[in-house]
This record gives structure tokens, sequence and C-alpha cells, in this order.
């Protein structure tokens, strides 16, 4: 594969930072998708980090450990962390793994990020 | 039964074949992910689990369907190991206590239908299978 898999978009607003992984969250692409993530959260003047899931296609147990560790270094950073826009087949992979009681979880970025108001 | 050399780097190639046998078996498009998602998890336990340097792992998929019932069989010959006898882990646990590991095969069995293992001819196999809707 010439092409990664995961790209993660970073888009910076009033405090809040988006997280936007687009494509597939797999095995190959959990390292640099949490780089993302750390960043995200360690970054100047964060105080809410909002993962919009809407263009990701597929996540496996190797994904899911991101978000579990993302959620807790933002625990520990004092930074609000959520979730918005599951596909459905990701949405079942989170409920499955107990996740969506772990992780905050919104409908879709506008929910997310009136909930941050 | 298709027989690839077990390297990180080919489960792409074992993801786009099972793209391809799951297309021509005209089973509905949707049904796909949790059979990407077992290839995925049992690949990367059988490569990341008892593999030497530089030793190389084999590992084979066959796909097939009987009507809606979509089947996978995987084959490694990591050593012996039955996935299957890990014990599932606590969803209901918190944030700090939750345990970072142990989430693939737990996915897996929730996901298909049926999952059944055997060590067969100095290989674990598993049967995962799901009627698909």
């Amino acid at each position: 594969m010439t092409e990664a898999a995961l790209k993660t978009l970073i888009e910076i607003t009033a405090g809040v930072t988006l997280a936007v992984p687009v494509g597939r969250l797999d095995f190959e692409a959990s390292t640099g998708f949490q780089q993302a993530i750390e960043q995200a959260i360690a970054g100047a003047g964060a105080s809410a980090v909002v993962v919009d899931c809407a263009q990701l296609e597929y996540v496996s147990s190797a994904g899911l450990r991101v978000f579990l560790i993302g959620a807790r270094a933002a625990k520990q950073a004092n930074v609000r962390f959520s979730v918005c826009g599951l596909v459905e087949a990701v949405r079942r992979v989170f409920v499955v793994s107990g996740f969506d009681k772990l992780i905050v979880e919104h409908p879709d970025r506008a929910a997310a990020l009136a909930a941050l108001q | 039964m298709s027989e690839l050399r077990a390297a990180n780097t080919d489960l792409p190639t074992l993801n786009r074949e099972l793209n391809h046998a799951w297309e021509a078996s005209g089973l509905s498009p949707e049904g796909l992910f949790p059979f990407e998602l077992a290839l995925e998890e049992v690949f990367v336990n059988a490569i990341t689990h008892g593999a030497q340097a530089g030793e190389t792992r084999q590992f084979q998929m066959a796909f097939s369907h009987s009507g809606a019932r979509a089947m996978l069989v995987l084959r490694d010959d990591a050593p012996a190991f039955d996935p299957l006898s890990l014990a599932s882990p606590d969803v209901d646990a918190t944030l700090e206590d939750r345990a970072v590991g142990g989430l693939g095969i737990h996915l897996v069995r929730e996901l298909m239908d049926d999952v059944t293992y055997r060590r067969v001819d100095g290989y674990n196999e598993l049967t995962l299978s799901k009627h698909i809707d």
C-alpha cells in the first residue's frame, strides 16, 4: 500500500480541537492516530478535544485502544474529550466494547460543539 | 484456500482478497465489516504472539458462503493457543481500571454468530460464521 489508510485532520476553533480521522483505523494506522490524538490533547490552549468520526469507516481493537488512551490522557490533562458522528459499524464496535459508557458521545459535530458551550 | 506469507504489511493484501471474495459472493456490502475485523484481529494476534525475529508465520484464509451464511476460516502456525479460552474483558470497568488489551477476540466473538477453534496439523484454526441479512 502506497497510500496511508488513515489521515487525521486537525482543526482548531475557539479552544476546541477537532480531530477528524478519515479512512480506516486498523492496526497499522493506530500508531499515527495515537500521535495525532496525543498532540491534539497536549496542544496549546486546548480545553476540549472532539474526535469527529463521521469519515471513519472502520475501527479494530488497535484503534479502540487509542480512544481509551486518549480519554485517559485528556482526563489527566483536564481536557474535555468526546467523540461524535460514529457510523453504524463503528458505533457497534464502541458499544460491544463498553466504550459508550467510558467516552462521551454526540450524534454529530454540531451537537458536540454545542455541548461545550 | 489462499496462502500468504505472514508479515504485518500483508494485512492489506489479505483484506483486499477478502473484499474481492465478498463482492463475488453477492452478499450485502454492509455485512463485510465484522469479517474484516475478525481477519485483522486474528492476523495481528498470530503475528505478534510467539514469532521470533526473522521467522515467517504461515497464515491462511478461506472465505465461503452458503446462501446468506458467510464463513471465514483462518489458520496460522503460531504455537497452539485457543483465543476462546480467554476471559472476556470487563466492559463495565471505569476509565481508569479499564484494561487496554484483550478486546480483539471479544469483539470477534460478539460480532460473529459462531466462532470455533481447533488445533489441526500444527495450525491454529478459527472458523467464524455469520448470517448476513
